[in-house]
């Protein structure tokens, strides 16, 4: 991927996840974090990682923003707009972001070996379907299974939490 | 004899019953669904029986596994399995709270998963206790994490239930996003995620020319940020802003299998990913020091702000606090040799076993109670030596026994925590454990002192069910056995080899 690329797209990426953040209506916050996801699966095209870069579209961009927009769309929104901003809440979260990205710069200013270049990557096609399926299902198969039954206990959580009246 | 069982049989089986209760909730007709508990007891109380005829870690080769079945593993998963069974209990005993605080349009309507999904937490546990790669630790914790979510939150008509799921909720996805970027930054930098291979790898990049040789700032960023997640689950000090709400607001049951469950394997998931660092010079001393901080920081925050607490829950959520701080103590006074490994690795587990016992002691005591007062205030437990003496004297000894009195399991467990730090010359640790210590005498016997030399609000005397009594009865005794000859559980943990372990030996350390 080139240089100008990359940082357009990590840029983009930043700028969007802030604005999630940031904008005090959720349904601009959730199409902000659709562009997040957007710029992200463009990152993974560039690492030639095709699958996870479909995959990023298709589950967080398409299903889990669609899910997260009814949502947003069954709630109050005027009520979002009448809170007010606790300010000691807000500096405490700026300071402690502000404290780990100073963490963040100290650790990459010593990390020497970030600065010898990317290998490049090999020019010959990799079948990632077909690789992440035989992981999943031969090498890495223990926790395949027990992320099913992870997801089995969520289900029944949604279900218990969220029905108005339990039969 | 049956041929040894390979021991993931255990989680199987495990998992099964959780899902086989599951099902046959949706077709039962009975209102009442404590059954499902009884039936989980007798199946987890089996698995209990055959974990000590398993054939362990035989023809495995760790470097490429993710699962061992060492005896540190077994034993952690026996901790897993016996409180499961005495949550149930405390369970069928919360029933009648329960379905006062959930939305169902006919009575016993929605309480079956209150007794099954313990059950696949369970499995998580035991998940946790074998894991020895970074995914597999990541994924049980998440599968426990999930589970308590939900089960925290489940009393879905009681505000406080709810905001405690939500404060449980937004902090655990914080603390999760804190332990994959850590994860991330050890897998980019050693290139796997085994804990064996990572022991493997490492010395060689950290020698003369190796890639960390010049710098291993990035190695143990990557290391505080998972120990950073890891303190979040075993309520360590600063991490443990979450713990007085969310203890408070679950469920007595969930609350008890919180403070247990979630702790202990939080504790060996600690004592694994340190492993493979400790025995390097350039890093373990730091890892030990950043430990070290935690357990002066729970120790003070957990023992001091317990001592003002009206509220019998709340209090004890202050004093498991404190309880992690005493572990991390013998964690942080892992030595860089096998033998002072082994040691701590004794006194943790020692402890946890211990602390179990005491700590469910007091919540199915405090789960009676409270069904009969209404209410979980210290003033609730009032002559309570009037109202039954049997209930007060379970209370009695858990309460001695958190606090460390001679002839119980609590005191055998915090003399082997101190000694592991008189031996790596811990004196500032050592200080402060004396004074949370003192502390903790003070609050403990606050309740003593209420139920014994306070009169009682109401005098109608407290029922107990028989499988209650047997359980309150049995956990008395194990307090007492286990005070009195700590050999009995000391022997099974010093049996455990210590060659399943994933410590980057360099030559001078041998």
């Amino acid at each position: 991927m080139s240089p100008v690329l990359f940082w357009f797209f990590t840029f983009l990426m930043l700028a969007f996840a802030t604005l999630v953040v940031v904008n005090r209506n959720p349904v601009a916050s959730a199409l902000s974090l659709v562009v997040t996801f957007l710029s992200l699966a463009a990152l993974f095209v560039g690492l030639n990682a095709y699958f996870i870069a479909v995959i990023q579209v298709l589950v967080y961009a398409g299903a889990v923003m669609v899910l997260f927009l009814f949502i947003i769309m069954l709630m109050d929104l005027k009520a979002e707009r009448r809170r007010k901003f606790n300010l000691l809440a807000v500096g405490g979260g700026v300071l402690v972001s502000v404290g780990f990205v100073g963490e963040l710069v100290l650790v990459l200013g010593r990390f020497k070996l970030g600065e010898s270049p990317f290998p490049a990557l090999r020019a010959e096609k990799i079948d990632d379907v077909r690789e992440v399926g035989m992981t999943l299902f031969t090498t890495h198969n223990l926790p395949f299974q027990v992320i099913g039954v992870l997801i089995l206990v969520a289900t029944i959580g949604v279900v218990i939490l969220s029905r108005r009246e339990l039969k | 004899m049956p041929a040894p069982l390979s021991p993931i049989t255990l989680e199987v089986i495990v998992l099964s019953l959780g899902i086989f209760l599951l099902l046959a909730e949706s077709f039962s007709r009975s209102e009442d669904k404590s059954w499902m508990a009884r039936l989980s007891i007798v199946v987890l109380g089996v698995v209990f029986a055959w974990s000590f005829h398993t054939s362990g870690n035989a023809g495995i080769d760790l470097s490429k596994a993710f699962y061992s079945a060492d005896e540190t593993a077994l034993f952690f998963k026996r901790l897993a399995l016996l409180t499961t069974m005495i949550v149930q209990v405390m369970a069928i005993e919360y029933g009648g709270v329960l379905a006062r605080f959930i939305p169902s349009s006919k009575t016993g309507a929605g309480t079956g998963e209150f007794y099954a999904l313990p059950v696949l937490t369970c499995a998580g546990l035991m998940f946790m206790a074998s894991a020895v790669d970074f995914l597999l630790i990541f994924v049980s914790l998440e599968l426990v994490t999930i589970s308590f979510y939900i089960l925290v939150a489940y009393m879905r008509k009681q505000s406080t239930s709810l905001e405690a799921g939500v404060k449980y909720l937004i902090l655990g996805a914080l603390s999760t996003g804190f332990l994959v970027y850590g994860i991330t930054w050890i897998f980019g930098l050693t290139g796997e995620t085994n804990l064996f291979r990572i022991a493997q790898v490492l010395p060689g990049m950290l020698a003369e020319g190796g890639r960390l040789h010049d710098s291993q700032t990035p190695l143990l960023f990557g290391i505080i940020l998972v120990l950073v997640s890891l303190g979040f689950k075993i309520a360590a000090a600063p991490f443990q802003i979450w713990v007085p709400d969310v203890y408070q607001g679950a469920p007595t049951p969930i609350t008890a299998f919180l403070s247990v469950g979630s702790k202990a394997a939080g504790f060996i998931v600690l004592i694994r990913v340190i492993q493979p660092f400790i025995g390097l010079p350039e890093i373990g001393p730091k890892v030990m020091g950043a430990l070290a901080v935690l357990a002066g920081l729970s120790l003070l925050y957990g023992n001091l702000a317990a001592m003002p607490q009206d509220n019998l829950k709340r209090m004890l959520a202050y004093s498991s606090i404190g309880h992690a701080g005493y572990l991390l103590v013998a964690v942080a006074s892992t030595g860089p040799s096998l033998s002072t490994l082994g040691q701590s690795n004794v006194a943790v587990s020692f402890y946890l076993a211990g602390y179990l016992l005491m700590t469910l002691l007091s919540f199915l005591v405090m789960t009676v109670v409270a069904n009969h007062s209404r209410g979980d205030d210290i003033i609730h437990f009032n002559g309570l030596a009037k109202r039954s003496p049997f209930l007060a004297f379970g209370m009695l000894i858990s309460m001695l026994s958190l606090a460390g009195i001679p002839f119980t399991a609590g005191f055998y467990g915090k003399f082997l925590v101190f000694a592991a730090a008189v031996r790596e010359h811990h004196f500032v640790l050592i200080g402060i454990g004396v004074v949370t210590v003192a502390a903790g005498f003070y609050y403990y016997l606050r309740v003593i002192s209420a139920m014994y030399w306070q009169e009682p609000t109401d005098e109608t005397p407290v029922t107990i069910r028989p499988l209650t009594r047997f359980t309150i009865g049995a956990l008395i005794l194990g307090i007492i056995f286990f005070g009195i000859f700590p050999a009995t559980i000391l022997e099974m943990l010093n049996s455990a080899p210590v060659q399943n372990t994933p410590i980057a030996l360099q030559t001078s350390l041998k």
